[in-house]
């Protein structure tokens, strides 16, 4: 046992330590049985990156694994001869950079708005916000691709962003956390004469921190893998992302999948690199920011 | 210093919407222009979605280039998922722009993009002439409305039966007297008593093998004022011949649901079917995704409906087209017609794809057709053109191929009623006067 | 600096309209005008960018149309087992997460691996499973079931078998996002609470359903808003799983999948912006009665 655990251990916690012990070994039993089978899948896909792609395609992902069918084919490919597979990854890199940057200022911008003052208009627009979380993006999915098409802005990165910049579940969180921010730090800022939106970007965004490290989290998961939206607006195949660039390889007119399952595989790993890096302050931030009754 | 700050802020948020509007950067203009390359070649965009096309297009691209240099094209050829492709180049149709200059279109979507008086394709029918009586008619009214031809076909997709030679040498079965469908089924009751194993196949989301039987019948999809009408008693007597096949065991759902599926060819090439009909094209398809049985597989012509003058039709196909409002179209046209149509394009189209060409001056020049080092030749113990010189004069056209209501028909057979009909065990009649009764309804007929 | 400048980033007044103008373009020009138009749309037939209008010949047809029903059903029980099953299993585990027992360094093991899944993609977590339920008998789930003497099943090709799978998908990406959310709200229920309950001597399954249920209601709400919202707008999770959009008697088929079959694939935009309206008035009816039901617009509330 750690020392940590043991200063934070509560005192009726001496009072029964037997049973509590036995309880906390079969509770840490339980979260790494069911951690590992959460594992399972992402694990299967790693396998399968040393099998020939059609096998894997024909009779699917298998526990009995024939080590003599494994080989570093599909790697050496992905590295060598896999076509556009870095394009698209270098394009998915460029427009989740710029979604997560853009989402974050708006979002945080609006949201100080939100949590900071009051004026007319506030509630009916508040309100608006969390109906727009509630209503499915689909179902404008279509008039807006009618309405992107007149303005001559399909196949353009601009229309997969900018929708999505003022992002209502993002203006949410931050909202959330704003409010817990104490207003006398807003007087202190003007007291020294710093505009108001100084006093945003350069008193209050500074202390959201762990908020901007969960949204930069939650929003990055879901620009890189945003699927629907730019498959409808992207058009030359030089502007794919990842997510668009691996459907296009589960075709079965031409015999591409051993790339299709290594390059599955290897499209995680930025955004686990991503959430690794964050991961500290995630729940602190999801915490803060956290609906509170 | 605070100004400054802010200042920089708000100009990192401006740069970050800049760069946004700027990344994009791309045209949405019709093609890529007419603006000739250095060397003065006209940039050509054109989408597909079968890579194997490409390697056609760009080959003939380079001979066009050879005996033109004066009017040299520069393809420019994207590649995208089937299903993809048609959605953008509909929503691009639809939209009025965006279309690329040529498009390879899939049959069953063809009618999406010729409804109306100004449809988005041009007529091809003058560039087609100079090739037009060596090439199997039937094939081009599939492409055509009235007098205008909008696309030109890839190969003739004539049905033919693959079957698997050892498979069927032991259980005792002798292919080359299957003839009708009765012939078919008997046979494959009598396999698959034997082995326990399927004989042939039930496809349940590509509906291809059922229209060459309706069509043998006699039969149609659509009544003659166009409306739908899949109940007609042709039709419903066909699907209950496929029906009680299924239940004598003669033919058996596919895993992957049609044989052009990943976990079809893996359970054809363990040998869990041993009789396969499907459209000649099928050939390229053994031949890359199926190389163990390489020499156990015959062609043969597919079974016909006794007493029946159609032997067989077209089944699936691609229509390459023009965009009407290109700003190459002519130039377009003419390169096309060449590329889908002459005696050198359709030699490749066998070479390069294994399909069966729609040029039937290539059936007769045995240079081509024996040639022993076609690698298609190689696989199969029989070859594929005397079959198809057996039935030339019995290939029809399938009217309702042609219908604007197509693809509507298609969905629903594709999704709901073969599975009904193979898999759910519902009487093939109250199967399709369900589906009847829903397209009616969908294409606003009722 | 010009004068009206100055008041401009000085003025208190003028500053929270400034602060919101992005959300309100962003309403403005994304949802407001789309909506609009989808409802001009959805009683016109639209050919070539030609429109014709035909009044609610659009929804006659939609009514009637059994494959829409199909459509809705299928969302709709999709929605409601998904809800049965990632509340209750990710409020437990965050509980448990939550306790005062047990070892930290399991306890992140278990936070990182439960939320990985959420990060992958839906191509890939759609492929992944697609491969796992594949119908031949050494793939994993089939591999899976022969252990208890069942199978090889034909997971995809049948109705329930195919529900499973979807929903084994969503668990699999879901849980590890809402137990989150639920440790969130969790960790900010003042811990006096549980130590007055423990006074009272109230076992942890008591505080559990007296103290740590109730006053997560806001996270409870929230996660049931945006599960509502998920699961009946869920497409692209059975797009990839089916490798398509099209599944044997369309039971893998959803309201977004009908929707995106009807203005993408068979380019029917006005009859596709029907089934939008639709879909927009089931989820906006559902939320808003749950809303409501919890007094989320009660005015201390929306302040």
């Amino acid at each position: 046992m750690t020392a940590n655990a043991l200063r934070t251990r509560p005192p009726a916690r001496r009072r029964e330590p037997r049973a509590t012990r036995a309880l906390s070994v079969l509770q840490s039993t339980a979260l790494v049985v069911i951690a590992l089978v959460a594992l399972v899948p992402l694990v299967a896909i790693f396998v399968a990156t040393f099998q020939t792609g059609a096998d894997i395609m024909r009779g699917g992902i298998t526990l009995a694994v024939d080590p003599a069918t494994l080989g570093l084919d599909n790697w050496t490919m992905l590295f060598t001869d896999s076509g556009p597979y870095f394009r698209w990854f270098a394009n998915s890199l460029v427009v989740t950079v710029l979604q997560v940057v853009g989402t974050l200022l708006v979002s945080s911008f609006v949201a100080y708005g939100f949590a900071m003052y009051d004026f007319r208009g506030r509630t009916p627009l508040f309100i608006a916000v969390l109906a727009i979380m509630a209503v499915p993006f689909e179902m404008v999915m279509l008039p807006l691709y009618v309405q992107v098409n007149e303005m001559g802005l399909a196949d353009t990165y601009a229309v997969i962003v900018i929708p999505f910049l003022a992002a209502a579940v993002t203006i949410f969180f931050f909202r959330q956390y704003f409010l817990g921010v104490p207003k006398e730090i807003l007087e202190a800022g003007r007291v020294d004469g710093v505009t108001e939106f100084g006093i945003f970007f350069r008193l209050v965004l500074p202390i959201a921190r762990p908020a901007i490290a969960a949204m930069a989290i939650l929003n990055g998961m879901m620009c890189w893998n945003n699927l629907l939206w730019p498959l409808l607006v992207l058009r030359s195949s030089e502007k794919f992302t990842l997510p668009i660039g691996l459907n296009t390889l589960i075709t079965p007119y031409a015999n591409n999948y051993g790339l299709l399952i290594v390059g599955s595989f290897f499209s995680l790993i930025p955004i686990l690199v991503l959430f690794l890096a964050f991961q500290r302050f995630f729940v602190e931030g999801m915490t803060a920011g956290a609906v509170k009754g | 210093m605070s100004r400054i700050r802010t200042t920089a802020s708000a100009a990192t948020v401006a740069a970050v919407l800049a760069a946004c509007l700027g990344c994009g950067g791309g045209s949405p203009g019709g093609g890529a222009g007419t603006s000739a390359d250095a060397d003065g070649a006209t940039p050509m965009e054109m989408w597909i979605f079968g890579e194997l096309h490409g390697v056609l297009y760009e080959q003939m691209a380079d001979r066009w280039n050879e005996l033109h240099p004066d009017r040299a094209i520069d393809l420019r050829l994207t590649v995208y998922p089937y299903q993809d492709m048609h959605n953008k180049l509909q929503l691009a149709a639809n939209s009025g722009a965006g279309m690329p200059d040529l498009a390879d279109i899939e049959v069953t979507k063809f009618a999406n993009f010729v409804r109306g008086d100004d449809p988005p394709l041009m007529d091809l029918s003058a560039a087609a002439e100079p090739y037009r009586e060596d090439v199997v008619e039937a094939r081009l009214d599939l492409y055509s409305r009235g007098d205008a031809v909008y696309g030109y076909p890839t190969h003739v997709g004539a049905f033919v039966t693959f079957y698997n030679t050892e498979l069927l040498e032991e259980a005792g079965i002798d292919y080359s007297t299957i003839v009708t469908w009765d012939d078919f089924a008997a046979a494959g009751a009598e396999y698959h008593a034997a082995t326990g194993r399927a004989f042939g196949t039930a496809n349940t989301d590509v509906f291809f093998v059922e229209p060459l039987v309706i069509a043998q019948h006699g039969g149609e999809l659509f009544a003659e004022d166009g409306t739908v009408q899949v109940d007609s008693p042709e039709v419903v007597r066909s699907f209950e011949m496929m029906q009680d096949m299924v239940e004598t065991g003669a033919i058996a759902p596919i895993p992957g649901s049609s044989p052009d599926d990943e976990e079809a060819y893996g359970s054809i090439a363990r040998g869990d079917f041993a009789a396969i009909v499907y459209p000649a094209w099928y050939t390229s398809r053994f031949v890359d995704y199926m190389p163990d049985l390489a020499g156990k597989v015959a062609i043969a012509p597919a079974p016909v409906v006794a007493g029946s003058d159609t032997l067989t039709i077209g089944g699936g196909g691609t229509g390459t087209a023009v965009a009407a409002g290109s700003p190459v179209r002519d130039l377009a046209a003419e390169w096309l017609a060449f590329a889908k149509l002459s005696p050198e394009a359709n030699v490749a189209v066998w070479e390069v794809l294994g399909f069966d060409p729609v040029n039937m001056a290539v059936w007769e020049d045995e240079e081509v057709t024996r040639d022993p080092d076609n690698q298609f030749n190689q696989y199969f113990t029989t070859n594929l053109f005397d079959v198809l010189n057996q039935v030339k004069d019995g290939i029809e056209h399938f009217e309702s191929f042609g219908s604007p209501d197509l693809p509507a028909v298609n969905s629903r057979f594709g999704t709901v009623t073969l599975t009904e009909i193979y898999e759910s065990g519902v009487p093939a009649r109250e199967a399709l006067e369900q589906a009847q009764r829903e397209l009616k309804n969908e294409l606003r007929q009722g | 600096m010009p004068a009206l400048a100055r008041r401009l980033l000085y003025s208190q007044k003028l500053a929270p309209y400034l602060f919101v103008l992005p959300f309100v373009a962003t309403l403005a020009l994304f949802w407001i005008i789309p909506v609009a138009r989808s409802i001009v749309m959805s009683t016109q037939e639209v050919m070539y960018g030609q429109t014709t209008s035909v009044g609610m010949d659009n929804y006659a047809r939609l009514w009637n149309d059994g494959v829409f029903w199909t459509a809705m059903s299928n969302s709709a029980r999709y929605m409601v087992l998904s809800l049965l099953l990632l509340i209750p299993i990710p409020m437990l585990l965050a509980a448990v997460v939550n306790s005062r027992i047990g070892s930290p360094r399991v306890k992140a093991f278990f936070k990182a691996s439960m939320f990985v899944p959420a990060l992958t993609s839906v191509v890939v977590a759609g492929l992944v499973f697609r491969l796992m339920f594949s119908e031949s008998e050494s793939a994993v789930m089939n591999q899976v079931v022969q252990v208890f003497g069942i199978g090889p099943v034909r997971w995809l090709r049948e109705d329930l078998t195919g529900l499973a799978a979807l929903l084994a998908l969503a668990v699999w990406r879901w849980t590890g996002v809402n137990t989150m959310y639920f440790i969130a709200g969790m960790q900010s229920i003042p811990g006096e609470y549980y130590e007055a309950a423990s006074l009272d001597g109230a076992n942890r399954r008591q505080q559990f359903l007296r103290i740590t249920v109730p006053n997560l209601r806001p996270t409870i709400v929230y996660v049931t808003t945006i599960s509502v919202y998920g699961g009946l707008a869920m497409f692209l999770e059975s797009f990839m799983l089916y490798g398509g959009n099209a599944s044997p008697n369309n039971q893998g088929l959803t309201v977004v999948g009908y929707l995106y079959r009807k203005g993408v694939e068979q380019n029917d935009l006005g009859f596709a912006s029907a089934v939008g309206i639709v879909l927009l008035v089931a989820v906006t009816a559902i939320n808003l009665t749950q809303l409501t039901l919890a007094g989320t617009f009660r005015k201390e509330n929306v302040r």
